[in-house]
């Protein structure tokens, strides 16, 4: 098992190096992240100055969700005007970083996490979506409450990749988190299966306070009227739906619950790609020793015939 | 070793020994060419009966034996999707090193999942027991291979 980071190493590394004292230099670097995201880090005019942008596919979606509010509160002073063809900036001055080292790394790695902060804004709407309408339930008996608190909020649609999106519905006792996913082939769908079973399997099992986990190769009701959901029919697309109860939506617990759920994508992805990996190599192996066991069949070259140094040959008496 | 696959296998072995008996025989139909006469299937006189054996309905060797070829096709267990997928994963790996094999056919028969063609310049080269042993030997260890891959995913 191996748990995905939430940062842009690289990202934090470049900044971690800078930060560190190290005499000022000019960087001009590309780096991509995970669901088409790039980043630019670049020193446009000084080279104290280092800015650092982002392109999200999705970030109109964000902006929608509050993206632009989250951002403005994680960078404040930081945030610079956006790098054309690009969709956020945020720019330090190494004139101006704090002073003791672990100030700065931190300093690195909020920088790092703009990924995963530019992605938390639904989520963070989602929560205060619950909250409200909590507040709204608890005034009613569960069947007095009107349509509107019972139903929950409107769905949020993330469509981080092409094919790809986070659905989001907050209602007053939980939050519902769907992934929908394609799976390329038969082996990643019949893989992707297993795991989700152990998803599934780990709440009855060990793990009481896990969200509840269910997949389906058809759009889960709550999508039923979003736009843009499609039925092939052909099972290609699986839909993950992650049920947040209200034990995983204290505030306390918000920031580590959003990040988690975001890197599930990848982590999923990454364990069966792994998976595939390892059977192939343990295939090569086993033909190995295949070929092995065929060569041993045939039989040993024949002694070849042997002469002494004048050139006579030896020969068995009696042939 | 369980103890249906032992008679199972005893079984394989000692119909591959009594239909791996080729001698070199040339086409009755094209001049100047030798093919195998269970792949050309032009003359059905040098064609023996084939044979299979069943351990079960997911398990069964089929034996083709013709004057100058044997065909050996075996059906692999596979009890679920993800060992289905498995099985097919490993036997495609297998055929595209169908090279190196020499006895491994390119294509499966249908119906089967690996399908082994043994001629009579086979025999001659490589040692007779020694091709039973690598189809049994194979046998055994394709199972083997397979559960272990899928304990691993679970």
């Amino acid at each position: 098992m191996l748990l995905l980071d939430y940062q842009n190493v690289l990202i934090q590394s470049v900044l971690t190096e800078r930060f560190s004292g190290a005499p000022p230099a000019s960087i001009d670097q590309t780096v991509s992240d995970f669901d088409g995201v790039t980043f630019h880090i670049s020193t446009p005019e000084t080279k104290t100055q280092i800015l650092l942008s982002i392109q999200i596919r999705c970030f109109q979606d964000l902006v929608q969700y509050g993206a632009e509010e989250v951002l403005q509160r994680e960078y404040g002073q930081y945030v610079a005007p956006v790098e054309p063809g690009f969709d956020f900036s945020v720019m330090v001055d190494l004139e101006n970083i704090p002073e003791t080292k672990e100030e700065r790394d931190a300093l690195a790695l909020k920088f790092a996490l703009l990924k995963r902060n530019a992605m938390a804004a639904p989520f963070e709407q989602a929560y205060q979506e619950h909250y409200q309408l909590r507040e709204e339930a608890s005034k009613f008996t569960s069947e007095e409450a009107p349509q509107g608190v019972q139903e929950g909020g409107q769905v949020k649609a993330i469509h981080y990749r092409e094919e790809e999106a986070i659905y989001l519905k907050a209602s007053h006792d939980r939050v519902t988190v769907i992934f929908s996913t394609v799976f390329r082939e038969e082996t990643d769908r019949v893989f992707g299966k297993v795991f989700i079973q152990e998803f599934v399997d780990a709440r009855r099992r060990a793990i009481q306070n896990a969200p509840q986990v269910l997949f389906r190769n058809d759009p889960p009701l709550e999508l039923q009227d979003v736009p843009g959901v499609r039925n092939t029919g052909t099972g290609e697309i699986g839909y993950v739906t992650f049920v947040l109860f209200p034990r995983h939506l204290t505030p306390q617990r918000m920031a580590d619950v959003i990040s988690h759920i975001q890197t599930f994508r990848d982590y999923f992805h990454y364990h069966i790609k792994a998976s595939k990996a390892y059977i192939h190599s343990r295939m090569r192996k086993r033909t190995a020793d295949f070929l092995q066991v065929l060569r041993r069949a045939r039989p040993e070259n024949e002694e070849k015939e042997r002469k002494t140094a004048s050139g006579r040959t030896f020969k068995v008496q009696g042939n | 070793m369980s103890q249906s696959l032992r008679p199972y296998l005893q079984c394989v072995r000692s119909s591959l020994t009594a239909a791996l008996t080729l001698s070199n025989f040339a086409s009755q139909t094209a001049e100047r060419h030798n093919v195998p006469e269970i792949e050309a299937q032009s003359s059905p006189e040098v064609l023996l009966t084939p044979l299979t054996i069943a351990r079960n309905e997911n398990e069964r060797v089929l034996i083709e034996p013709s004057i100058n070829s044997v065909r050996i096709s075996i059906k692999i267990k596979q009890a679920d999707e993800i060992e289905h997928i498995l099985v097919h994963k490993f036997t495609r790996f297998l055929t595209q090193r169908a090279e190196s094999f020499f006895i491994l056919r390119r294509k499966p028969i249908k119906g089967y999942d690996i399908t082994f063609l043994i001629t009579n310049f086979h025999t001659e080269e490589m040692l007779k027991h020694k091709l039973v042993d690598f189809i049994i030997q194979f046998m055994e260890e394709v199972d083997k291979e397979i559960s272990e891959m899928k304990l691993f995913f679970d």
